[in-house]
């Protein structure tokens, strides 16, 4: 039977993010105002009661304000007691008093504190758990923990096993919802929980000596298409960022959305070996007395009442497991093994679309799949590569903790640029007596299976019409296990023409980034392996070419992300390809052309790997 | 004419919304209208709830419930 996981996270935040904001606005900044402190125990108490009245037990994440409050204290100690919650520590909820007065700095992100605050600040809070409760917590988090504040936890208190670990996409997208004025640029990491690497928080650890030892869980359940394409603050298990996206009836008060995307991720289960996952942790912010823009407290109430009620009639019908993170994180140790990946087969649940994308997470690779473009990837993120990425102040990425991409469509364009130049996306084209399609274009969708270690989907067939020919060609596309390949089958069912044959042109137009912006691609090396016709071209933006008929290997080096990607091939008449780009069009291209008949495949590899 | 405030409800700016960006409005009492510090957008609380309602337009499913996920076929959906 499948089992579907439930997290549900409340932390009593004194100085809510967003309250001395939103409610003090015409007042002069105060955080040690009493009737700000009353109102967000109040809230804490309301969330508690709520999620207790629906059965479901919580985690409560002391922050580090809440330890100075013995009620707040008195109420963690009597809600463990009686409900069974987890007492845990969180790191998000620094700013008090207290705090300011310490490190005289209004910098609350833990991620973007220099190391050494990173470590005073980690033993302080620490410290002041234990001396409160008596123990080290087992649970942790923050909006993002980096590899190196996660290794330095880990090392000075092993009771700790689950964190919260990052936002899944939130980056420039969420900087710009919000006016270029929220840092949390953490894009590239995974969707659902996982182990992370001692290298990089995002990716997952393959084996035993990279892993950092706890278990990370994802900072609320996101909607996998509409997160990637907007802001990701609207659409999550976060029942008022649902009402912040306007995703309901302003006149019945009603969001089914909220409850197809817990349903969809209870579907995920079907992919991933009969589990599934959701986390919901509503800040005390947005409950607030003065209700969040347009929703009033009323309605602020309302949603996260029906959100624990769903939940909580889940677990009556035996449809839900509510656990604390310390729990999780033993369950989680149980079920999943290093290599084994996170799937998700996802479909559009809010804009009508009908389109579908599927999402493969491992310790060597992200990848989206997007079959309203024929099976393209378009996004890639070189897990292979475990890249060390330090953090924060003193460090060459005080904000950014974005893992880099090498394809991104939304950031670097996809199949469809302005005029000019060639945007992120891995596909390929068919040609015919001068004619050309890019299965970009063909629309389809997939299905999913496993057999002996390999995931695969299969696309269903698209026609390509010519002005002569149609072409009935299907796209396979499979994930082995714990090999950092995917494996890419084009073939041909049928033709109008039996006797016809069509070229075909397997493509990668990638770069490296975290951003919108390109970066400097000096430093690349492209190369063509073909014997002693291999040829390589040092990246100089001078738009150049090379190929190899027979080629073995086309590959790309790429020094500031340490990693290289290739492609390899089997098929009819290859030639192996490589693009060097230019400054309008700050890309790379590996590829190989071939040609198809009837009944033929033309099958291709790509593969990540750290390039050192 | 006195400084701006924040109104009864704190709405942000319908036009910004609809590219994805949360500003929030400030009021203007003497007008009785909202606007926006950012884009060029004013109106009073009825016009900014009749443009909420229009950002909705993206939102197609927004009100269907689904039963199964790969279904493309729409059967079974209940609305």
């Amino acid at each position: 039977m499948d089992q579907f996981i439930v997290n549900i996270i409340h932390r009593p935040e004194m100085v809510p993010e967003y309250a001395e904001k939103v409610t003090g606005q015409g007042k002069a900044e105060d955080i040690g105002r009493k009737a700000l402190l009353t109102e967000s125990l109040d809230i804490f108490k309301t969330q508690q009661q709520i999620a207790h009245d629906n059965g479901l037990k919580t985690t409560i994440q002391m922050t580090y304000a809440s330890l100075f409050n013995d009620e707040a204290v008195a109420l963690a100690k009597e809600h463990h007691e009686e409900y069974g919650d987890e007492i845990a520590l969180s790191l998000l909820g620094l700013p008090c008093e207290q705090f300011r007065e310490k490190y005289k700095t209004k910098d609350f992100c833990i991620w973007m504190f220099s190391m050494e605050d990173k470590k005073a600040i980690v033993r302080d809070v620490f410290g002041k758990f234990y001396e409160r409760f008596g123990f080290y917590p087992e649970s942790t988090g923050s909006y993002y923990m980096d590899a190196d504040l996660i290794n330095f936890i880990k090392a000075e208190y092993p009771s700790v096993k689950c964190a919260v670990a990052t936002c899944w996409e939130e980056g420039p997208k969420a900087y710009h919802t919000c006016n270029n004025s929220w840092y949390t640029l953490m894009d590239g990491g995974p969707w659902a929980p996982w182990i992370p690497s001692k290298q990089n928080t995002h990716a997952p650890a393959a084996n035993e000596a990279e892993d950092s030892g706890i278990v990370a869980i994802p900072h609320l359940s996101r909607d996998l298409l509409a997160c990637y394409d907007g802001n990701g603050s609207n659409f999550g298990t976060h029942p008022q960022n649902v009402l912040r996206g306007m995703i309901y009836d302003p006149d019945t008060w009603e969001y089914p959305y909220l409850y197809n995307l817990i349903d969809q991720y209870r579907y995920l289960a079907k992919f991933n070996n009969g589990y599934a996952y959701n986390m919901m942790f509503v800040g005390p912010g947005w409950m607030n007395k003065m209700g969040r823009w347009e929703a009033p407290y009323e309605l602020l109430k309302k949603s996260y009442e029906d959100g624990c009620a769903y939940y909580g009639r889940l677990k009556k019908e035996g449809k839900l497991l509510d656990m604390t993170m310390s729990e999780f994180a033993d369950f989680y140790r149980e079920k999943k093994h290093y290599t084994e990946p996170e799937c998700a087969l996802w479909r559009d649940i809010l804009y009508g679309s009908d389109k579908q994308l599927f999402w493969y997470c491992d310790p060597y690779m992200r990848a989206c799949v997007n079959m309203d473009q024929g099976g393209a990837i378009v996004d890639l993120r070189p897990y292979a590569a475990k890249l060390e990425w330090p953090v924060g102040i003193g460090t060459k990425h005080v904000q950014d903790a974005s893992y880099p991409f090498l394809i991104q469509e939304k950031y670097r364009a996809g199949y469809f640029t302005h005029y000019a130049g060639e945007g992120t996306v891995r596909s390929a084209k068919i040609c015919h007596s001068g004619e050309e399609v890019d299965l970009c274009l063909c629309r389809t969708k997939a299905h999913f299976s496993e057999e002996e270690g390999v995931r695969t989907l299969t696309l269903d067939p698209v026609e390509i019409e010519f002005e002569d020919l149609t072409v009935t060609l299907q796209t396979v596309i499979s994930f082995p296990e714990g090999t950092g390949d995917i494996k890419i089958e084009r073939k041909v069912l049928s033709m109008s023409d039996p006797d016809a044959e069509v070229t075909i042109n397997e493509y990668m137009v990638a770069c490296y980034g975290t951003t919108e912006y390109p970066e400097d691609m000096t430093g690349l090396t492209l190369t063509v392996e073909a014997g002693e016709r291999s040829e390589s071209i040092d990246y100089a933006y001078k738009c150049r070419e090379a190929s190899a008929a027979g080629a073995e290997r086309v590959s790309c080096t790429l020094p500031p992300i340490k990693t290289k990607v290739s492609m390899t091939c089997e098929g009819r008449d290859k030639t192996g390809y490589v693009r060097e780009g230019y400054a309008f069009s700050p890309m790379f291209t590996l590829g190989y052309q071939g040609t198809l008949q009837e009944k033929e495949v033309f099958t291709t590899w790509l593969r990540l790997e750290r390039a050192d | 004419m006195a400084q701006a405030g924040k109104g009864r409800l704190n709405y942000r700016c319908p036009s910004c919304f609809m590219r994805d960006l949360d500003i929030d409005m400030f009021y203007d009492k003497d007008k009785d209208e909202y606007f926006c510090i950012r884009c060029q957008y004013r109106g009073n609380e009825a016009d900014v709830l009749a443009k909420n309602q229009l950002a909705r337009f993206r939102y197609g499913a927004m009100m269907r419930r689904f039963t199964d996920f790969e279904d493309f076929s729409r059967e079974g959906e209940k609305t």
